[in-house]
């Protein structure tokens, strides 16, 4: 674009304008982190961000060590709250032992040389964006039980749905890690080099959930299951508020307040993903042992089983069937050809249809794939 | 018009990136004051809140992808479901068996599901956002670059469009050295130029591997033509000594390739032997030469999970066992071809020298983050780029296997009481009016 011939800047002659863009050249700078702008003066705004990224912003510079670093850990002038905090209780603590026995020496714990460790972090401290309370940055697995994980499928056989529950994992993450460390383990046997480093790095700045693999020591030591793996979604059908009259003295249950909702809604006891865990619990009160209790539970599974397997048989064999000759295998599908409807546009119909356009080549089709088959 | 920033300092918008700029206005963004329309409200509460949520997309496609229908989940604890149907919230209704209501128990114990924060789920499961959320890149942005320039893979194959949306049980991978890049911290100049030497050279190097070998010496004359087969046979033979390829500062894969192409090599030589000798050679020598082709076959049929030295060490066994089978005459061939070693034997080696091997490794990986290499695009050793911890945390919806920068997507994300998945810096006023800007005319 030519320059315009209003502009008041235009240098004169040819000199002037070299030297005109050499200084442009010398003022502008590619960086964004440049502290000018293009008027070459530093603006309030710029200045008062490098004041920050200096003072308050200094400490998000670098990870922290040990704990996990964000922003709403710390108060605006960049100091930790919880250990504003635990300062300010022990305070108050040695007051409240002073005022009891004035004559008593409490011993400091800087002076006795004990260090003063960090508190641990609460859900406030695990925020992210201090304007939003409703998101928390969550634990993440350690290694350690992602190896344990691993081990329960890989090596003692365990099933995904057992180890579920024993770990309190969801069975999709348990099915993600197992096959996420079969990989990982794949590139250590063809000594495909891994992204140690980074590995380490980012697995020091995550919160990451203490792991007990025996879940009576869990339960004695007090540590939280790493997620609720029994989470119940809620179905749209749910979502109206409905006045249903019913006689008092009828047993109205989960299953009769599903039927209301949806004829075919099915109660919250079949809808969680573990099931299993509220039949065992039942048979538990009821005063099985618990080998009748595992017995009962593999007889369930095996019953499951057997009807899963049927029901994908039919399911193939319903789509394509098979002639089998000695050198072909023909298979045939089952195609309508009222599918097309009544003016042969419809979308399920098959073949090339006279006066049909094929709208793949058309604008504002979408070609990105909507699957990937492993 | 001259571009807009990107992180500007005057008009606070929170980017889906880790700059620093982008930190310091997460510090300065407030809730604004709801002043002005109704109308007014949503238009600014859509502004702010698409300048994080899929800045990379156009409108007209996120308001196609928009839902009005909103995923949350109650956790429900399976004693509470075995012990009770239910009826107990019904039983008794009228005849005095409802204890008194008392309000702020009852406030205090229900957490309320954050609906609204829920708004820009459905972006959330575009390929270039999960790669982004699963810390793989420093922004959305370069993550939708790190997709398009074919760095990503979804269930192992190269997925170049950003906008594929991802189903429950995808894995996605993203090439390591660009995560490394993308995460680490610069190089310095010195680096820089070092490193430009270093990438010179080897592709120099690389270069003279792929040119064409110089021409090739007249044929000698010789009185008799030879048939064809034995002119293979010839050629086979002279690049026996010559399947030592020399050792070069390749890549992995290129290294695989031509290890690939020796082995036809030899298999295809083996073979001839074999054919040409059937009528000359005694039954143990065909025996061993028939086990050597089969060996040479499973080999190859490996090499691309076998590291370099194994390759290298099996290569050369075959190379060693094929020279003395054809050496050696009829009588001494029992006694000088070395037995192959069986596949138990190899197995209970592996098994003894595990730990040591274990200890070997952790060794190596120590040398290798703690070496300098300054071909790579980042700063080495390896350490994190300025300003990263912050924006560090993975949402419950992935599960991330940071070692080898693949991830998997488990579900959609969902709202939970008092918790919602979809991280967005926003607070649930500008989140309901950015909700009800997009319900209009649905």
């Amino acid at each position: 674009m030519p320059l315009s011939l209003k502009s008041p800047s235009l240098p004169s002659s040819i000199t002037a304008c070299t030297k005109h863009i050499y200084s442009q050249t010398q003022s502008r700078s590619l960086s964004a982190s440049s502290r000018q702008n293009s008027s070459g003066r530093v603006t309030r705004a710029r200045s008062q961000l490098y004041r920050w990224l200096g003072q308050q912003g200094a400490i998000f510079r670098d990870p922290a060590d040990g704990h996990t670093n964000y922003l709403s850990a710390y108060t605006p002038d960049g100091q930790l709250r919880r250990v504003i905090e635990a300062a300010r209780d022990k305070k108050a603590e040695k007051k409240a032992a002073r005022d009891a026995n004035p004559n008593a020496i409490i011993p400091d714990a800087e002076e006795s040389g004990v260090k003063k460790a960090i508190p641990p972090e609460t859900t406030r401290d695990l925020r992210p964006f201090p304007l939003n309370p409703q998101f928390v940055s969550q634990s993440v697995l350690s290694r350690e039980a992602k190896e344990k994980i691993w081990e329960a499928v890989m090596v003692d056989g365990m099933s995904v749905r057992d180890a579920s529950s024993s770990f309190s994992v969801e069975m999709s993450r348990v099915a993600a890690v197992v096959r996420l460390l079969e990989i990982e383990k794949e590139w250590t046997r063809i000594k495909k080099p891994l992204a140690r480093a980074y590995s380490n790095a980012v697995m020091n700045m995550l919160p990451i959930s203490k792991f007990e693999p025996d879940e009576q020591r869990r339960i004695a030591e007090g540590i939280p299951p790493h997620e609720s793996i029994n989470d119940l979604p809620i179905h749209p059908a749910t979502g109206p508020q409905i006045f249903h009259p019913t006689s008092e003295s009828r047993v109205f249950s989960r299953a009769d307040a599903a039927k209301v909702f949806h004829e075919r809604l099915l109660p919250a006891d079949d809808r969680v993903p573990h099931p299993e865990l509220t039949i065992q619990h039942k048979e538990f009160t009821v005063g099985l042992t618990k080998e009748e209790i595992r017995k009962n539970q593999e007889e369930r599974d095996a019953e499951a089983e057997v009807i899963r397997m049927r029901k994908e048989r039919r399911k193939k064999a319903g789509v394509v069937k098979t002639i089998d000759t000695s050198r072909w295998a023909f298979k045939f599908t089952d195609i309508n050809v009222d599918k097309a409807g009544k003016d042969g546009r419809g979308a399920q119909g098959v073949g090339w249809r006279y006066g049909k356009p094929l709208m793949d080549r058309k604008r504002g089709q979408v070609k990105i794939p909507t699957s990937v088959d492993l | 018009m001259t571009r807009k920033r990107f992180h500007g300092l005057k008009k606070v918008k929170v980017r889906a990136s880790w700059n620093k700029y982008n930190l310091y206005n997460l510090t300065r963004l407030r809730s604004p004051f709801w002043g002005g329309t109704f109308y007014q409200q949503k238009w600014l509460a859509k502004s702010t809140t698409r300048a994080y949520h899929g800045e990379q997309i156009r409108e007209g496609q996120w308001e196609k992808m928009f839902r009005s229908r909103l995923n949350a989940v109650v956790p429900m604890d399976h004693r509470y479901l075995a012990e009770h149907d239910g009826s107990e919230h019904a039983a008794g209704r009228g005849s005095g068996k409802d204890r008194p209501l008392d309000m702020s128990e009852k406030l205090r114990e229900k957490q309320q599901i954050p609906w609204l924060h829920m708004t820009y789920a459905p972006i959330e499961r575009r390929l270039d956002m999960a790669v982004w959320r699963a810390l793989f890149a420093s922004s959305a942005r370069q993550a939708r670059q790190f997709c398009t320039h074919g760095m990503v893979k979804v269930n192992g194959q190269v997925m170049p469009y950003a906008g594929y949306l991802l189903n429950p049980g995808d894995m996605f991978q993203v090439d390591p050295d660009s995560v490394m890049f993308a995460t680490g911290a610069r190089k310095e100049s010195r680096q820089i130029k070092v490193g430009r030497k270093v990438r010179q050279k080897r592709a120099r190097l690389n270069k003279r591997l792929r040119l064409p070998n110089p021409k090739p010496a007249l044929p000698e004359r010789r009185f008799r033509q030879k048939t064809p087969v034995e002119e293979e046979v010839e050629e086979k033979e002279k690049e026996v000594d010559t399947w030592a390829v020399p050792k070069l500062a390749i890549n992995m894969q290129e290294y695989r390739k031509q290890r690939l192409a020796t082995m036809d090599q030899f298999i295809g030589t083996a073979q001839l032997e074999f054919e040409r000798g059937k009528s000359k050679l005694g039954a143990k020598r065909k025996q061993d030469l028939r086990a050597l082709i089969k060996d040479a076959r499973g080999i190859r049929a490996l090499i691309n999970r076998k590291s370099e030295a194994e390759i290298d060490d099996s290569l050369a066994k075959l190379i060693g066992q094929f020279k003395l089978i054809r050496q050696t005459t009829k009588a001494d061939a029992a006694a000088a071809t070395p037995k192959a070693v069986s596949r138990y034997q190899h197995k209970k080696q592996k098994i003894l020298s595990k730990r040591l091997r274990e200890l070997y490794l952790k060794e190596l990986t120590t040398v290798e983050e703690e070496v300098e290499d300054t071909s790579k695009p980042y700063a080495t050793p390896w350490k994190p780029r300025p300003f990263m911890s912050p924006f560090a945390f993975i949402p419950r919806y992935l599960e991330v296997q940071h070692s080898i920068c693949s991830a998997v997507y488990l579900r959609h994300p969902v709202a939970r009481p008092g918790l919602a998945e979809v991280p967005t810096p926003f607070g649930s006023d500008i989140n309901q009016l950015a909700f009800t800007w997009y319900l209009r005319r649905r």
